[in-house]
């Protein structure tokens, strides 16, 4: 056991744990942050990603002993009001169904925008590859990015 | 672990933005004891004067409307409220909506078969029309009028010509006492101001925040995490086990044996249960289980395989038998005579099996039901030895969003297995499936053989065909069928082809593999081999694949006018290049009829799914938004069973166990279009969950064959190398 100090979303927290337990269940079950999600465990999912100083990571893959002292955002982070362009693109396509693998989608959306604004039907399709939905929603995510790119180049929030 | 900076307990989680109410988490102090909070459930919080069970009104004009039914994705969460607020004539925006925990008196609430708007939609729009009757009752009593001299327009009620109004709040207690009609009068359709028109779906504000509760984010104060190492054949039982290995491991609290039953058959496992999850994966790792399963080493895919097409070589039970196929088929001019194949399939939801249970030490229980049938009181009750009519008072069950169900969700194993833990720790307990025991424990969509045949006369007509499918049955896995087909076997298979000769065959295989619901169930197995075969037959022909459809189909007014609509949104008869493949299939099921039109290009040294055009015609629907959003879901999870991977089995175990080696489908793997058009009819409304899977893989294999030449007969197959 070892003590971690991590940021979240821009607050400190403290926690006590193994070295190598998966930082997904510390911020699901130590932080009481649940809103990143467990899939898979072997970063073929998506379900758990989190931005690490900006860069989508999966956190199912990650020890917390790697986290320590990293900018983490997850997707409790990304607005508490749901005005992030991606969640309101989101929003606008109605893009869930389920919506397990949604937080991870948001998360690795949002950093793909925030790298490049305006991403072609290519840029998508690397940047989301690793995100599995189960119930087949990439017709409308794909379409909700766009928005999303329209709206942010538009001035728009 | 400890995390210091944290409020652990969960509040109401209350969105003004969207007018949805989710979960309560005010736990331990919830029952029993004199002066304490008892207010456990969402709707324990709901204040006003009920209607009816699904139906509050407050006096400060808070109307509420319960979600009963589970939400795996399908809208339903908004959709039966909706029917509701029709013919209760409340807008959308004025009404709550709250999810209701498990209890009967919401009525059955376990959903599947795309039965839920199906069922529901005359029962619902009933209770909203007679809670309007009691309310405009309660006006003309007020107002000294007959009834029929008002009318109710969101939320007021109107007395004709006088431009006077009265607030359902405002009428509301009166209203209570008065008599329910037991046949009050719907609206027209033209009417409809909500149904029909698409509406945006309250829950979905929290699936974009992460606030949604999913049965795997419960977390009750002082809970224990618990993972299962089962057999990894089939079935087997346990020699022995480490037992201190496991609690050696730091955080590891218990270890136990916990039994799970599937259709029947009862298998134990060893549960590891610890402060965290990771704790608890440590501890299983350390378990070494020696078990006795070497009779079960035998099953596999290849012998399954194997048996299944000798079987299909055999006269099957008759489905449909019109003329005299094997009069036809001997006297042929020419033939067609092949086998089509798929393989076992797990159903992956997103979100892993998993639940949480706390048995208390007085005997009450708390549960989160990540179920399709959430209703568990009475079974945990006749554990517990709690009388029947105390069992909701003492076992409250939430209903947390799904994170997908597709058939797997109605079996509850893992509440039965978390119950066992919880009742021997008295302590709440979260069990949680890794990725691998849900790809590789099942039960699995069945694998299934189809023996096809067809004749031709010499002018080149197609005379008859016959089609002989052989699997195991869902519904007597665990007892004979006594000759009989049972009765989910057939679905999918059209049986209205116009063909002098039809023969249809249902041939039994028996096999210790667990099989179960999966999304459109034989539907997806029968409606590939089906429509695939029909495309070979009209090719054969020499006809266009559309126009023999519409030609054969000529008893079936509704598949014609789906048909040609398909022809006109695809543009059907428009020529393709050269690097381009077109191909359809129609397929009725669970009530709807659902008909794609694939289209193929080679692109880039590889092949694209460029375009994927549907026509569903599911009669009257509730959300068009979400039967287009249903069908889109239904087209990647139908396209990922043709595509990617299959569950096989060898020396008795699943090959596959996490997406590294059962792969679905990906974004970039996905149709690069897909256009959905409903029909829009006064029909019954027919299921939307299924229905626009079972003609996906046919239509695709269909425009393989039109761009290649290659007939696809076995699944899954590589686009890339077609
Ligand atoms: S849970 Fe981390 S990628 Fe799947
Ligand atoms: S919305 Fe269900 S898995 Fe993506």
């Amino acid at each position: 056991m070892a003590n971690y100090k991590l940021n979240i979303n821009n607050e400190p927290y403290e926690v006590e744990a193994e070295p190598q337990t998966p930082l997904l269940w510390v911020i699901r079950d130590e932080v009481g942050l649940t809103g990143t999600k467990f899939g898979c465990g072997i970063a073929q999912c998506g379900a758990c990603t989190v931005h690490l100083n900006g860069t989508a990571v999966r956190s199912c893959s990650i020890p917390v002993s790697a986290a320590s002292g990293q900018q983490l955002t997850t997707i409790e982070g990304l607005s508490d009001d749901n005005s992030h362009p991606v969640q309101q693109a989101w929003l606008d396509v109605q893009a869930p169904q389920c919506g397990y693998c949604q937080s991870g989608q948001i998360m690795s959306a949002a950093a793909l925008l925030e790298k490049n604004p305006k991403p072609t039907d290519a840029d998508i399709d690397q940047a989301m590859a690793g995100n599995i939905c189960r119930c087949g929603t990439y017709h409308r995510i794909r379409k909700a990015i766009h928005t999303a790119s329209n709206n942010i180049s538009n001035g728009s929030k | 672990m400890e995390a210091s900076k944290i409020n652990r307990r969960k509040f109401m989680k209350l969105a003004g933005m969207s007018g949805a109410v989710l979960a309560i988490g005010f736990d331990s102090f919830a029952f029993g004891k004199p002066g304490t909070l008892k207010r456990l459930m969402a709707e324990d919080f709901v204040t006003g004067t009920p209607l009816n069970p699904f139906v509050v009104i407050a006096e400060d004009g808070t109307i509420t409307i319960m979600a009963t039914v589970p939400e795996l994705g399908q809208g339903i969460f908004q959709a039966i409220p909706a029917i509701i607020a029709e013919e209760l004539e409340v807008d959308m925006n004025q009404v709550t909506i709250v999810k209701s925990s498990a209890s009967r008196k919401y009525g059955r609430q376990s959903i599947g078969g795309s039965r839920s708007v199906r069922s529901l939609y005359q029962p619902m729009r009933q209770l909203g029309a007679a809670t309007k009757e009691v309310l405009l009752e309660a006006a003309a009593q007020q107002w000294g009028v007959s009834k029929d001299q008002c009318y109710a327009k969101s939320g007021l009620v109107h007395r004709q010509g006088s431009g006077e109004t009265l607030a359902y709040q405002d009428l509301v207690a009166s209203a209570a006492n008065i008599e329910v009609p037991k046949k009050p009068r719907l609206k027209p359709k033209k009417d409809f101001k909500i149904i029909g028109k698409a509406t945006e779906r309250t829950d979905l504000p929290h699936k974009v925040n992460g606030k949604a509760d999913y049965g795997i984010d419960a977390q009750p104060d002082g809970l224990l995490y618990a993972t299962i190492e089962r057999c990894p054949t089939l079935q087997g039982k346990i020699l022995s086990f480490d037992k201190e290995a496991a609690m050696a491991v730091k955080g590891v609290k218990e270890v136990m044996t916990v039994t799970r039953t599937v259709y029947g058959k009862k298998n134990t496992g060893v549960a590891v249960i610890a402060e965290n999850f990771y704790a608890a994966m440590q501890g299983r790792k350390k378990l070494n289980i020696k078990w006795d399963n070497a009779e079960f080493k035998k099953v596999s895919s290849k012998s399954y395989f194997d048996d299944m097409k000798k079987l299909a070589k055999e006269d099957g039970l008759s489905h449909k038998d019109q003329g005299d196929f094997d009069v036809s088929f001997a006297s042929a001019a020419d033939k067609l005579d092949v086998v089509y194949e798929q393989p076992h399939q797990s159903h992956s939801c997103m979100e892993p099996m998993n639940a949480t249970v706390h048995v208390r030490e007085n005997n009450t229980v708390e549960v989160w039901a990540p179920s399709q049938s959430p209703q568990v009181q009475r079974q945990f009750a006749r554990n517990l030895g709690i009388p029947e009519n105390e069992a909701e008072e003492k076992i409250k069950v939430h209903l947390p969003f799904l994170g997908g169900g597709f058939g797997r969700r109605s079996m509850n194993d893992p509440l039965e297995e978390c119950f066992q833990i919880s009742n021997t720790l008295k302590k709440p307990v979260k069990l949680i499936w890794s990725r691998e025991d849900d790809t590789a424990q099942g039960p699995f969509r069945q694998g299934t053989v189809h023996a096809m045949k067809a004749s031709f006369d010499n002018s080149g007509k197609a005379t008859g065909i016959q089609h002989k499918m052989v699997s195991q049955a869902i519904t007597t896995q665990s007892r004979s069928s006594n000759g009989k087909i049972p009765f989910e076997v057939m679905e999918g298979i059209n049986t209205h082809y116009d063909f002098k000769n039809y023969s249809i065959q249902y041939g039994e295989y028996k096999s210790q593999i667990p099989i179960h619901w999966w999304r459109s169930v034989f539907g997806s197995t029968n409606g590939f081999a089906h429509e695939a075969f029909i495309d070979e037959v009209a090719v054969k022909a020499k006809a266009d694949p559309l126009q023999f459809r519409k030609e054969k189909l000529k008893s079936e007014p509704r598949q014609v006018k789906v048909l040609e609509r398909l022809e006109k949104e695809s543009n059907w008869s428009k020529k393709l290049g050269n690097n381009e493949g077109k191909g359809l299939a129609i397929v009725e099921s669970f009530g709807s009829i659902v008909a794609h039109a694939v289209f193929l290009k080679r692109e880039g040294g590889g092949v694209i799914i460029s375009k994927v055009v549907s026509v569903v015609d599911c009669g009257v629907f509730v959300n068009p938004d979400q039967a287009r959003a249903q069908t889109e879901g239904n087209i990647i999870y139908g396209l990922t069973a043709a595509l990617k991977g299959a569950i096989t089995f060898k020396d008795g175990a699943a090959e596959q166990s996490n997406f590294d080696n059962y792969g679905m489908l990906r974004i970039n793997e996905a149709p690069r279009d897909i256009q959905v058009h409903l029909m829009d009819n006064d029909e019954a409304p027919g299921g939307m969950g299924e229905p626009g899977l079972p003609p996906i893989a046919p239509a695709l294999v269909n425009a393989v064959a039109n761009l290649t030449g290659k007939r696809i007969r076995k699944l899954p197959f590589d686009l890339q190398e077609v």
